[in-house]
């Protein structure tokens, strides 16, 4: 219906007249198809732009947005995976999804290839192995209900599972692993909190 | 342990209510009592006896129930069926437990030969590949040589690349030719 309204809009315009020419008319910024409905918020994160840093702040690692839209697969399952690479180098996430035998394994493989090829070419990352996995993250996609034959002529309603798949890179090293909590440190906490207890409504 | 079998003859009847009416006084010590406290232990049955249904009346019902199955409408009321809804915090626990997470694995190297990854007790799977193209190139030569099924000779087999000659212990073996330079791996001999 969108390209149908352009199309009508443009009709008394006839470009293909002028592009014959050979002009350049900036037509290519006009979306005509339908299929591209709207750009999501993870898409949108690669857009922005800080402004240029003082010579004497340290300098602000490059961050690099990717995703991957209505992935033929659970959300749940791929969770486990998106958990499995969280804060890893992308050199051990990438050997991690190789040998692993879920079918997520490979889309999201794919994805972290997409996104460190997208780094070195546009984001201004000087090595490809030199990135992390900040953060990854799986969402729902569209569900389709569909009916299942069960005997007896009873039936359930299945429910076909997209998922989609957010990974952000940041370049450097990965972050050393927070140490588990002790009992120790736990201790301390309580006697803090303990510690700092006023009286109140008193003199 | 009675074992009672039902049969129509009030005689018989009449009889077997006399000899439960026996068991029950504690006259007829000779005979091994269904409720006495040895009742985990299995012993071959004592008296079984043919007969319509004993007094009291309750184990008449008992045994007509006993035999007639349970509808379908009752047995849905005996399955087990969650009592509550699980909250999100509980599943969340389940499905997040660290069993049920996906485990490092520690047991990924590099190939010396190709510089890909792989596993340590797994060969290579580009060399793999490589190695098993090569060898279908090698029996299509084979195929065509053969020219059908059954034809293969007693003799060995021996593949040689451009710019090799067969050797004496070569004599009496099949020559496979392959158009192409020796890989660097495939080492002759």
């Amino acid at each position: 219906s969108g390209a149908a309204w352009a199309r009508g809009l443009l009709s008394w315009a006839r470009p293909e007249r002028w592009l014959a020419s050979g002009s350049l008319f900036p037509l290519s910024c006009i979306h005509t198809s339908t299929s591209v409905q709207k750009i999501g918020k993870w898409e949108k994160k690669n857009r922005i732009v800080y402004p240029p840093q003082l010579p004497g702040e340290p300098r602000r690692p490059a961050e690099i947005y990717h995703c991957r839209r209505e992935i033929k697969y659970s959300n749940d399952k791929m969770w486990y995976l998106a958990k499995l690479i969280k804060g890893m180098s992308i050199d051990q996430a990438l050997a991690q999804l190789e040998f692993s035998d879920k079918k997520g394994a490979k889309v999201i493989k794919e994805v972290l290839l997409e996104a460190q090829e997208m780094a070195v070419r546009k984001h201004n990352v000087e090595f490809k192995s030199n990135l992390h996995i900040a953060e990854s993250l799986t969402g729902k996609g569209r569900y389709v209900k569909r009916i299942r034959c069960h005997g007896k002529g009873m039936f359930g309603i299945m429910k076909i599972s997209r998922c989609h798949y957010f990974v952000k890179l940041v370049e450097g090293p990965p972050p050393p692993p927070e140490p588990p909590k002790t009992g120790f440190d736990q201790a301390k906490e309580y006697v803090q909190q303990l510690r700092n207890r006023t009286l109140v409504h008193t003199l | 342990l009675v074992v009672v079998v039902c049969s129509p003859l009030p005689r018989f009847r009449a009889l077997l209510q006399r000899c439960w009416g026996r068991l029950d006084r504690g006259l007829w010590p000779g005979v091994f009592r269904g409720q006495s406290p040895a009742w985990g232990r299995s012993r071959p049955p004592a008296l079984a006896v043919q007969g319509p249904a004993l007094l009291p009346q309750g184990i008449n019902d008992a045994g007509e129930s006993s035999t007639k199955a349970p509808s379908l409408l009752e047995s849905i009321l005996l399955m087990a069926a969650p009592k509550k809804r699980r909250t999100i915090e509980v599943n969340r626990c389940r499905r997040r437990h660290p069993n049920k997470l996906i485990e490092v694995k520690r047991n990924i190297d590099v190939c010396p030969e190709c510089g890909n990854l792989k596993q340590k007790h797994v060969l290579c799977g580009y060399c793999y590949a490589k190695v098993k193209a090569e060898t279908r190139l090698i029996r299509m030569e084979i195929r065509k040589k053969e020219e059908g099924p059954f034809n293969a000779p007693t003799v060995e087999t021996v593949v040689l690349y451009e710019g090799e000659k067969p050797t004496e212990e070569d004599e009496g073996k099949r020559i496979i030719e392959r158009a192409r330079k020796r890989p660097s791996w495939f080492v002759q001999n």
